[in-house]
């Protein structure tokens, strides 16, 4: 079996323009190794005919750039014309979308190779990717472990080098989270860097769609890519910029802060100790290092089950079995069309969500809860404004834990919530926050930390997880053992 | 403290859902809405930073949304029905079935 996508995507690259290999090699290889990890169930629809005819397709074309050719997958919240796409629902197990979504659009027009849609939490609701309707994706670390979620199908076949590349979608950490169990780089850009359309909406004032990647390089690549206003999207904003351009530069003088929170004894003591060899590091290449307060971070996770479940109930209400998805058989009339389709076709986690959604914005319970919610996330997004007028990053671990066994606490309504609870202000305060890997657990899991940056500042993101990905040259490769430990 | 719903706040809740719920859910639903109710309930012990009064406050919807802007009124890109009707469960002709509306 060849071993291109190992590769660098430069080394890939420059094999590709060589004419040394072409992109329907890499498709080629990119199927055979999802056949080798089937197992790990990351992906809900594959499209190898689609892959190879784009392949031959591109072989004709001019190289544009650095993503020519190169295999990448998409979480199936997001989109694809004519390629099946469900969210991982029973509701839209049999939905064909008939456009492509912005980012879709923008891979494709920078000639990268959908090959499939990857598994997810339904509907994105959930930490551990286990509320899937087409069943849970393993850990490819450990099989008998969750990816974490609810972008665990992307972060898999990124982890496990299936393709290099890979979109998650990112509402309270579902991006970085599974980023930190699996070991991969994971960004949430900032909210509005990317459009939306076409993404199939959780809580559409906190969704966000951002590149899964092995590397801090090729995951600029990717948001180079995607990013940008569009006429469809109007939370997105015009914002064009090399994000790799201040990767490799010195961060000398950088000054970073410490939410304190975010060192408590809430958090895994293997995942503070390797955040402290890090901050250690930082320190010696001239960083400043603080540790602040940020008002009611503490609280964040209250906040996120109002607003995200109150948005759910209102994003979800349109599945109403009539236009398109699941669709109850046999109804006695309209009404119990709805409450039949809806019944049968969304799984418990997301029914609960939308029960509990609507729960909250229903009456006076909307000022008591919905209202009250949204003028304290005001004072937090305030907050985090504030240090950041004195800092230029914010530092933390991204997880409260390492990846955990597949199964656990899966029926208890309230945990998935508390795995989210250090990336969550992140999306409440619409900020860019990336999981990067900085080292293993004694029993060899990957173990991450989060960089957050101002407001459409990816670019300072960039330059100081490439700096620490340098200095700790990790083996983040789980095919390959125990070799570089 | 109740560990769980009345099955009339929970039929209520569904309801408003527009979620049918079975029988045997029932039960199960009244201790986990319980607990995610609970869990929300939170929120009322946190103080808010300038008035108590809810609403007096500054509201964060969204971190930011651009101004209401029009495009221009220009024929754009049409789906043909065919496309437009492709996922629709149930049609006939160029038509969305439903079934009735009052049953009575």
């Amino acid at each position: 079996m060849s071993k291109y996508l190992d590769l660098e995507l430069l080394e890939i690259h420059n094999l590709l323009k060589n004419g040394k290999i072409t992109p329907t090699d890499l498709v080629l290889e990119a199927f055979e190794r999802v056949e080798e990890k089937k197992e790990l169930n990351c992906f809900v629809t594959l499209d190898k005919e689609g892959a190879l005819q784009r392949a031959k397709e591109l072989e004709k074309e001019e190289i544009k750039g650095i993503t020519y050719g190169i295999p990448i997958a998409i979480k199936d919240n997001i989109i694809t014309k004519n390629l099946r796409t469900t969210a991982s629902s029973k509701m839209l197990e049999n939905f064909i979308p008939i456009y492509d979504a912005d980012v879709v659009r923008k891979v494709k027009e920078a000639q990268m190779i959908v090959i499939g849609k990857t598994n997810m939490d339904e509907f994105a609701m959930g930490s551990s990717t286990q509320t899937s309707y087409f069943g849970p994706t393993k850990n490819p670390w450990n099989q008998n472990l969750v990816p974490g979620g609810s972008s665990g199908g992307s972060a898999t076949v990124v982890s496990s080098r299936i393709v290099p590349l890979a979109l998650g979608t990112d509402t309270g950490g579902s991006i970085r989270q599974p980023s930190s169990f699996c070991g991969i780089v994971g960004l949430k850009p900032t909210y509005g860097r990317v459009s939306r359309y076409g993404v199939i909406a959780f809580a559409s004032s906190l969704d966000q769609v951002g590149p899964m990647t092995r590397t801090v390089y090729e995951n600029a690549v990717v948001l180079n890519s995607i990013c940008g206003k569009s006429d469809l999207d109007l939370t997105s904003v015009e914002t064009k910029e090399d994000f790799t351009r201040l990767i490799g530069k010195d961060i000398h003088g950088m000054k970073l802060a410490i939410p304190k929170f975010y060192i408590s004894d809430a958090i895994d003591s293997e995942i503070r100790e390797n955040l402290q060899k890090v901050v250690s590091f930082l320190e010696k290449q001239g960083c400043t290092i603080s540790y602040v307060d940020i008002d009611y971070i503490e609280q964040a996770v209250t906040l996120y089950q109002i607003i995200a479940m109150g948005e759910a109930s209102s994003n979800l209400a349109r599945y109403d079995g009539i236009r398109y998805g699941y669709r109850y058989e046999n109804p006695k009339d309209m009404n119990d069309l709805y409450v039949k389709s809806r019944r049968f076709g969304f799984g418990d986690e997301v029914k609960r969500r939308i029960m509990v959604g609507s729960y909250l914005l229903s009456g006076e319970n909307a000022t008591t809860y919905y209202n009250k919610a949204l003028e304290i996330r005001n004072e937090m997004k305030n907050s985090f404004q504030n240090v950041f007028r004195e800092y230029d990053l914010i530092i933390g671990p991204t997880a409260t834990t390492k990846a955990y066994s597949l199964g656990k606490d899966l029926d208890d309504a309230v945990k998935s919530f508390m795995d989210d609870i250090l990336t969550i202000p992140v999306n409440m305060a619409g900020l860019p926050g990336m999981n990067l890997p900085i080292g293993f657990s004694n029993d060899h899991l990957p173990i991450g930390m989060q960089i957050i940056g101002n407001h459409f500042e990816e670019a300072k993101i960039y330059q100081l997880a490439s700096f620490i990905e340098k200095e700790l040259h990790l083996n983040l490769n789980p095919n390959e053992g125990d070799t570089n430990v | 403290m109740i560990d769980k719903l009345s099955e009339e706040e929970v039929l209520h809740t569904a309801e408003l859902a527009r979620i049918e719920i079975s029988k045997e859910e029932l039960s199960s639903y009244q201790i986990k809405l319980k607990k995610l109710l609970d869990d929300v309930d939170k929120i009322k012990e946190i103080k808010l930073p300038n008035s108590d009064d809810v609403n007096e406050n500054e509201k964060l919807i969204a971190p930011w949304s651009r101004d209401c802007v029009l495009r221009s009124d220009q024929e754009g890109g049409m789906l043909d029905p065919k496309e437009v009707l492709l996922n629709v469960p149930k049609k006939s002709g160029n038509y969305i079935e439903v079934p009735v509306v009052i049953n009575e």
